[in-house]
């Protein structure tokens, strides 16, 4: 596994996406076969606008990142936050 | 309702917006599973309300919601979707809007904001829903919106976030503001006012005020319409739609607050016409012609509509007052001259037969002053008698709460006596009489309060002071008047538009010559008074020998707009002489002033006589089309802003209301012992301004400033004129 320049290992984009789906379930109550890389936070995940804000916190406490909060919120999609975050880590 | 009111005729045909109104089934759209949130709620209404049929929540991710199954999607349901309420965030609306086009909804209610009301980005947002509203065939109630109740007993739709459903009643209330219909309904609620429909439809974009007039038009359980409009858009429709409920059976009154009186933005126009048309008054003209009765507040309003909706119309405007306290009696009589209501004395009989029921310090005239110590059997044989007369149309209440007041006794015998006078026979040993309304002021608070709640119940509208009672019956009446006058519809007269036309497409955009515009006005059959433009001396004391003395001369050129101030002007000019060296003289001034004009001419005609001085105006603007503008004129018009305003083209007797409602109209009707003009001519001489300014859409701005308006024989003339093309 790479090592990122910290010591921590890299991760790749598939673990990246596990690990966004298992917190958009926590957030969201919602089962994992609903979740796709194309799900929309609101329209296909039924999302509140009060979750947003507790996605981008559970997603920067999972991963051990501090997100900008305006370009976070902008995320409407699985896929969307999964290629930011990973764009994050990188 | 009595036999002036034309008849309301129940028709009820297929409307576009039955499913918006009497869906068989509503799915909302978007719901959460959090109490206290406008989604949840929406929802919650829905169930609670008691509608009639399968509620389906959208909640993607939920299971159900307040344990109804929930559905992930809108296409999921398996069932016909008649009308959706769509409470997602701004924006997936669209995607919500597709689903529901794939669905076949046929009514979508948007309660989401985030649309026009936010920006640019909101209004692209707008514009995709009412495309895709458009191409589906949709009826799309807002977005940005509190949404839409039905009271009816066999729908009990409540798809709105407004907490309790209203008492089912006669009146409609359509607002453009949503946060207003929450504090409506609270209102409504306190005085015991049901409603019909209740309608909040935000940013229309796609149903509109004037598609849910044309609804409730022939809604069988609507009797009046209340409207809350903060911006016009397609007025003509409004206007047109408007006039079909007031004027087309079953007609029904249109009672309408317009916000944003204070005048603003008037464009800062250069014509008299420009500045002076505010927006402000442009809506009053729509309104008046649309029949549609502006109110300024919430109360005035609900006053008025309580009237209408729970009354008798009265068969007219005279006034019986029974009151227990003089004061009050007073204030109401002065309040109701004022308002343009008759307090008559009463028939000798009625005064005979109250002085035998009332003590002898009573007043028996009117107001009948039943004396502070009266209870429930004398008023209610006061009423009787006021009700009985024939000189009354109807009847006001008023009480104080004095020591012997046994008030809520009193409000019972009101309720008792105003059910026998609806059917027309007001005491049983009188004569029967037509049906008359009966309205009450129990003046207080505390004291008074079961006494109005006894009222209210019994639909009897109450008013806390007798000046609002009498305001409410002046709305009456001009609704009265508004069923008995039919719409004024403008005919043609006969002009020459093709001269018109060949001025028009030969001229720059600005202003026309002094002589195209003259040319204009003749062309439509307005008072010129013989003219030539000339360009040499010999040439203009040619015409003048010609047509007669005294003459005027003034220079034609584009770029001198404002001739007298240098000296472009020359008056009164008795001989051929005059003529000759005035003509050089004005040449000279110009071309020494204003080196750059380019001069076409100089303009001889022949002087005018004085005369009074009015404007006619006309203007096309860009919300409420072509309008013509009629009032005082001469140099002091923005002074004395006496102008009225009228929709474009005019009937002829549109034409005789402006006159009559400006100050000039009582001037050129011989003001203090002065001379009565032509008055007919300045009415057609509106009408045809006002076809003018319907013919040509170039023609954007017209002032005749002054119009002399003179004694039949001598007649009208045009002293000058403005016309700007775009």
């Amino acid at each position: 596994m790479p090592l990122h320049p910290k010591g921590e290992h890299l991760m790749d984009r598939s673990e990246v996406e596990q690990r966004v789906k298992k917190v958009v379930c926590r957030v969201l109550k919602v089962d994992e076969e609903l979740v796709e890389p194309s799900s929309h936070f609101v329209f296909d995940l039924g999302a509140e606008s009060t979750q947003s804000v507790e996605l981008v916190a559970a997603f920067e406490e999972e991963f051990g990142i501090e997100l900008e909060d305006d370009a976070a919120l902008a995320v409407q999609t699985v896929g969307g936050a999964v290629d930011f975050i990973a764009k994050h880590l990188e | 309702m009595t036999t002036t009111a034309p008849e309301r005729v129940p028709t009820k045909a297929p409307h576009s917006l039955d499913a918006l109104f009497s869906p068989r089934s509503v799915a909302v759209v978007g719901v959460t599973a959090t109490p206290g949130t406008v989604p949840y709620d929406i929802f919650h209404n829905l169930l609670h309300a008691g509608f009639r049929g399968p509620v389906y929540p959208v909640a993607p991710g939920k299971r159900a919601i307040s344990n109804v199954p929930a559905y992930r999607y809108l296409i999921d349901i398996d069932q016909p979707v008649d009308l959706a309420v769509i409470v997602f965030p701004a924006d997936v609306v669209d995607r919500a809007l597709e689903h529901c086009a794939r669905k076949g909804v046929r009514a979508v209610v948007v309660i989401s904001a985030g649309f026009r009301e936010v920006g640019p980005e909101g209004q692209q947002r707008e514009d995709r829903l009412k495309r895709l509203a458009c191409a589906h065939g949709i009826a799309l109630v807002g977005p940005n919106c509190l949404g839409v109740i039905n009271t009816d007993p066999a729908v009990r739709l409540n798809a709105s976030f407004a907490r309790k459903m209203p008492h089912a009643g006669r009146i409609a209330f359509l607002s453009q503001s949503g946060a207003l219909c929450t504090a409506v309904l609270d209102y409504a609620r306190e005085k015991q006012i049901g409603f019909s429909k209740f309608v909040s439809f935000g940013n229309k974009a796609g149903v509109a005020e004037s598609d849910l007039l044309e609804y409730l038009h022939h809604d069988e359980e609507t009797d009046v319409i209340l409207l809350y409009l903060e911006d016009l858009r397609d007025v003509r429709r409004l206007v047109a739609a408007a006039q079909r409920v007031t004027h087309e059976p079953p007609v029904k009154p249109i009672l309408a607050i317009k916000a944003g009186r204070t005048p603003q933005g008037a464009d800062a126009a250069a014509s008299h016409t420009g500045s002076l048309a505010a927006e402000d008054d442009l809506c009053d003209a729509a309104f008046r012609e649309a029949g549609i009765l502006r109110v300024d507040s919430i109360d005035e309003l609900f006053n008025t509509a309580i009237l209408y909706a729970y009354q008798p119309l009265p068969a007219g405007d005279r006034l019986g007052i029974v009151t227990n306290a003089g004061g009050p009696g007073v204030m109401a009589t002065d309040a109701a001259v004022r308002e343009g209501l008759r307090v008559p004395r009463l028939a000798e009989e009625t005064q005979a037969n109250l002085r035998g029921v009332l003590p002898a310090t009573a007043a028996v005239k009117n107001p009948v002053d039943v004396i502070g110590d009266a209870r429930a059997d004398r008023y209610e044989a006061a009423l009787r008698q006021v009700l009985a007369d024939p000189n009354v149309d109807q009847a006001l209440v008023i009480l104080t709460p004095q020591s012997m007041t046994d008030i809520e006794a009193i409000a019972q015998a009101v309720c008792r006596v105003h059910e026998a006078a609806r059917d027309g026979r007001p005491a049983a040993d009188l004569p029967r009489v037509a049906p008359k309304p009966v309205a009450c002021s129990f003046m207080g608070a505390t004291d008074v309060a079961e006494g109005i709640r006894v009222l209210q119940q019994a639909h009897i509208p109450h008013y806390i002071l007798p000046e609002w009672a009498c305001r409410a019956m002046a709305g009456v009446q001009a609704i009265r008047r508004m069923f008995e006058e039919p719409p004024d519809v403008a005919r043609r007269l006969p002009v020459d538009d093709m001269a018109v036309r060949s001025v028009l497409d030969a001229a720059p955009a600005g202003y026309l010559a002094e002589h195209e515009a003259l040319e204009v006005l003749e062309a439509y059959g307005l008072p010129v008074v013989p003219w030539r433009l000339c360009t040499t001396a010999d040439e203009a004391v040619g015409w003048a020998e010609a047509s007669g003395y005294p003459v005027t001369l003034r220079v034609v050129s584009r770029q001198v707009v404002h001739k007298s101030e240098i000296g472009a002007v020359a008056l009164d000019l008795t001989t051929s002489e005059a003529v000759r060296v005035a003509f050089d003289a004005l040449r000279d001034r110009v071309a020494a002033a204003r080196p750059d004009a380019h001069i076409d001419g100089l303009l001889v005609r022949r002087m005018i006589p004085a005369g009074y001085e009015l404007i006619l105006g006309a203007k096309r603007d860009p919300i409420f089309g072509p309008v013509v503008m009629f009032g005082l004129g001469g140099i002091y018009v923005e002074l004395f802003r006496d102008v009225v305003f009228a929709l474009a083209p005019l009937g002829p007797r549109t034409a005789r209301n402006m006159v009559r409602r400006a100050k000039a109209g009582r001037l050129v009707e011989g003001f203090r012992g002065g001379p009565r003009a032509d008055i007919a001519g300045i009415e057609e001489c509106l009408v045809r301004v006002g076809q003018l300014v319907s013919d040509f859409e170039r023609l954007v701005e017209l002032d005749i400033n002054p119009l002399l308006a003179s004694p039949a024989e001598r007649g009208n003339a045009v002293a000058d004129v403005r016309i700007r093309v775009a």
